[in-house]
């Protein structure tokens, strides 16, 4: 069933791709955003573990990209690997520490992370460029692509968007998915399944960590000129979560929706609040808390199954 | 061949306070043990220690093997079920999809885990509502879901912490038959109970705890028959 | 003598700006301890009253310490009606609720701050505040002496308010435990509303109180919102004594730690502190209990 949902995914991107080639920046960013959200929610939203740190991964893929590729000359999909190996790595640590903190405190912890991990990128000179940043050059060209071409950065985050989404539909389907939702809803219970709840919320924070600094090497190639405040700042982290949250939490297609509506909706009211156009998030999340708690497509969610256990008791 | 459970000397402090204090039992394949005490005599906790919800000192082997370093998910994995006094359905979730999870800890396969499932339903008798949310479950049905979840694990030893509480006259005859099948089939049972019928007509035997101390063992008649027993309950020692 | 000198000094702008830590980060335990609320948007408090301070100079030529008398009612106010129309319908909700409302809010406000004030840098100077006084070689900058004569003014007030009043001894049942409270006829809602009204009032009145110390541009409240949070972490979230001391500590240790380690990291002494006491002591470095969040 989701295939064709992900068939769908495709062919509005082919869509965007052909029918407004002048917003192709703008797409590539929303399907950045929808990715990166997708893969916050395996944490956030299925394995119940809001974090508020994940641009930490965004800025880890772009810069691993950008360092190994000016440094040892680096092909970016070399590159992209071992920002994702460093990404899963950095998720396990920080989740082994953390994970014991109850609810705010992990929020709270994961914040510090990543401002941590933004000081470093601002200090270490040598390695990154300090506060200046980094620029990407020129790049190893795959099958002949030029990668700073916006189309083709299009099909990439179209394609990144559609692998995230892949993945995530398959986790959830199966056991993990289960196991996390299980360790969301009441970790003692979880236990009493059989299910270790450390393991399960360590699986899902590295592969979330790992789809999201993919993301960010991609995102980091879009730019080509790096700089520590973008790729790490809390503001990155917020937009991520609120995305998925407001879209809906737990459902595979709710983060994607999120992104699209927001990064639409933030679009057509550039004229009215230009840099101020991240207002909307505030209002939307506090309206979603408000009065649509699982967010959009989680609230469609919770009245389908409603109707489908309501219609199947009737028949 | 080993007990099905065998715990010695087990003991449970918190803080300055100890809440079980040296209890031993033995529980055989197919055996049930009604676990009885006056409140506060450390029921839960000693279930809680032996499921591995809460450290403890002394030891605990389960067919054999020591689990009493091993966390509860671990001795889940080694053949141990168990209910909650106070349910834990997986909220948020359906009926169908709680009863998934613990399927899932003998196969990955969601399709056999989902078969599994849905005869741990059939057995608890909440088939036709596999697909209703787990929170709109009235009382009864949402025992017989902590139930099912239990079974879903395929359980050696299972451990009921009063399950018979709260049930109508016809549910907890159910109920105690039901259970009754179950020890039929193998399962060792333990449990913590109040309601002295299901006591009676299940339990081969009954351990009595009071203050955190086992204080008397038998069957059930001879327990209710020990004065130590009543004046655990009552606080005064009956004279004849 | 003189190797200490510097170190005095040290720990004296320590001290001077951990006052200033600490008022923000009293009015955010306060704010956890009685609510259990993790105020996300405590920073951009900070910023309101910045801002306030800076329009009321700028078009009343109001001298911010006058415009505090201003800001501490107007918090007060503002609080309670965020509480009340906002806050108050998610007290039995579920999870991380409260906290992303507070989000949300947090960036309704600095994106209106920034709307209304635009991205430049903001500041006011004060001719009188900008004088160094000289106290045994150690020199002290006016603006910041008075920060702390304020600062303590305030913070004592506080402690009057809720050890010598009745609503002080409401609010404290409150915190200890809403039911009880309730039981014994303390109206909580209110309590929480005042709560989170003075818990703004007092954030307003540090931004009032920066004002003049610092530049103030729309995205500064996300920084003390971080830095509020590594106080009362510090602290024990909910002891409001200890949110003084986590206040003070965090200032003397980022002025130490720039100074004799690496001034670019100087963020990150905090942070790192923070998070070693999150992972090994919750309670707080003067908290006795732990508390659930």
């Amino acid at each position: 069933m989701s295939y064709l949902r992900l068939g769908l995914v495709a062919l509005a991107g082919l869509a965007w791709f052909l029918l407004l080639p002048d917003y192709r920046t703008l797409g590539i960013n929303l399907l950045l955003l929808a990715g990166w959200a997708t893969a916050w929610d395996l944490l956030g939203g299925w394995s119940g573990q809001t974090s508020l740190g994940h641009a930490a991964f965004v800025g880890l893929g772009a810069y691993t990209v950008a360092v190994t590729g000016t440094s040892w000359d680096l092909a970016p999909w070399w590159g992209a690997l071992l920002a994702m190996a460093l990404a899963a790595l950095l998720a396990l640590l920080w989740g082994k520490l953390t994970f014991r903190l109850r609810g705010s405190y992990f929020v709270l912890a994961s914040i510090a992370v990543a401002e941590i991990l933004r000081l470093v990128a601002i200090n270490e000179r040598e390695l990154t460029g300090g506060a200046i940043g980094l620029f990407i050059f020129d790049l190893k060209e795959p099958f002949g692509l030029d990668l700073f071409d916006r189309g083709v950065e299009f099909w990439l985050a179209l394609g990144y968007l559609i692998l995230v989404l892949a993945i995530a539909a398959f986790v959830t389907r199966g056991r993990l998915g289960y196991q996390m939702r299980a360790v969301r809803e009441d970790e003692p219970s979880a236990e009493a399944a059989g299910i270790n709840p450390e393991a399960v919320k360590l699986w899902a924070f590295a592969i979330s960590g790992g789809l999201t600094a993919l993301g960010g090497c991609l995102y980091g190639i879009v730019l080509s000129a790096l700089q520590p405040q973008p790729l790490f700042e809390i503001h990155l982290s917020v937009r991520i979560a609120l995305v998925a949250i407001i879209g809906g939490r737990g459902t595979l297609f709710g983060p994607l929706i999120g992104a699209a509506l927001i990064t639409v909706a933030a679009e057509l009211f550039r004229n009215v609040f230009a840099e101020a156009n991240l207002l909307i998030y505030g209002a939307l999340i506090v309206i979603v808390v408000l009065f649509a708690p699982s967010g959009l497509l989680g609230e469609v969610h919770r009245w389908t199954v409603r109707r489908r256990y309501a219609r199947g008791a009737r028949g | 061949m080993p007990a099905a459970l065998e715990a010695e000397a087990v003991t449970v402090t918190f803080g300055g306070l100890t809440a079980v204090n040296g209890v031993s039992l033995v529980v055989e394949e197919g055996a049930i043990i009604g676990l009885i005490g006056p409140n506060g005599a450390g029921k839960t906790t000693l279930f809680n220690a032996l499921t591995g919800h809460v450290r403890s000192a002394g030891e605990v082997t389960l067919f054999g093997q020591r689990v009493t370093r091993l966390p509860a998910y671990a001795r889940t994995r080694l053949g141990m079920g168990r209910t909650f006094q106070v349910e834990r359905p997986f909220e948020g979730l359906t009926v169908l999809e709680n009863v998934l999870i613990p399927a899932f800890l003998h196969t990955p396969d969601r399709r056999e885990a989902e078969t599994r499932a849905r005869a741990a339903l059939e057995q608890v008798g909440l088939s036709d509502r596999a697909l209703q949310p787990s929170s709109d479950l009235n009382l009864a049905r949402r025992r017989r879901l902590e139930l099912a979840k239990a079974l879903a694990l395929e359980p050696r030893v299972l451990f009921l912490d009063e399950l018979m509480a709260g049930l109508n006259p016809p549910a907890l005859r159910d109920m105690i038959s039901f259970v009754r099948g179950l020890a039929d089939s193998g399962m060792a049972i333990v449990m913590v109970e109040h309601i002295m019928q299901a006591v009676t007509e299940l339990c081969d035997r009954v351990v009595v705890l009071a203050f955190g101390e086992r204080i008397a063992e038998g069957t059930p008649q001879q327990v209710t028959d020990d004065p130590r027993v009543i004046e655990a309950y009552l606080g005064v020692a009956e004279d004849d | 003598m003189e190797g200490l000198v510097p170190l005095l000094q040290n720990v004296t702008g320590g001290l001077l700006i951990g006052g200033i830590y600490a008022l923000i980060g009293v009015g955010l335990s306060l704010i956890f301890g009685v609510m259990r609320v993790i105020n996300f948007a405590h920073g951009e408090f900070v910023a309101i009253g910045m801002y306030l301070a800076i329009a009321l100079f700028v078009d009343l030529g109001l001298d911010p310490y006058v415009s505090l008398l201003i800001a501490l009612p107007a918090g007060l106010l503002a609080g309670w009606l965020i509480q009340r129309v906002v806050l108050a319908r998610l007290i039995d909700s579920p999870g991380d609720s409260t906290l992303l409302a507070t989000l949300g809010l947090s960036l309704v406000i600095a994106n209106a701050l920034f709307l209304l004030f635009g991205a430049e840098p903001r500041s006011i100077y004060l001719p009188y505040a900008t004088a160094t006084v000289n106290l045994a070689g150690i020199r002290l900058p006016v603006a910041q002496l008075i920060a702390g004569g304020i600062t303590l003014a305030v913070i004592t007030a506080l402690w009057l308010l809720l050890n010598r009043t009745e609503i002080g001894r409401a609010v404290r049942a409150t915190a200890q435990n809403r039911l009880g409270a309730e039981l014994v006829g303390v109206n909580t809602r209110r309590v929480h509303a005042l709560v989170f009204g003075l818990g703004m009032a007092l954030a307003m009145a540090a931004g009032v109180i920066l004002a003049p110390l610092l530049f103030a541009i729309p995205t500064v409240g996300s920084s003390y919102t971080l830095k509020a949070f590594v106080v009362t972490v510090l602290g024990g979230l909910g002891s409001v004594p200890g949110a003084i001391g986590g206040g003070l500590l965090l200032g003397v240790v980022e002025f130490l730690g720039a100074s004799y380690l690496s001034s670019g990291y100087r963020d990150a002494y905090g942070l790192f502190a923070f998070l070693i006491v999150l992972l090994f002591r919750p309670q707080g470095l003067f908290g006795r209990e732990t508390k659930r969040v």
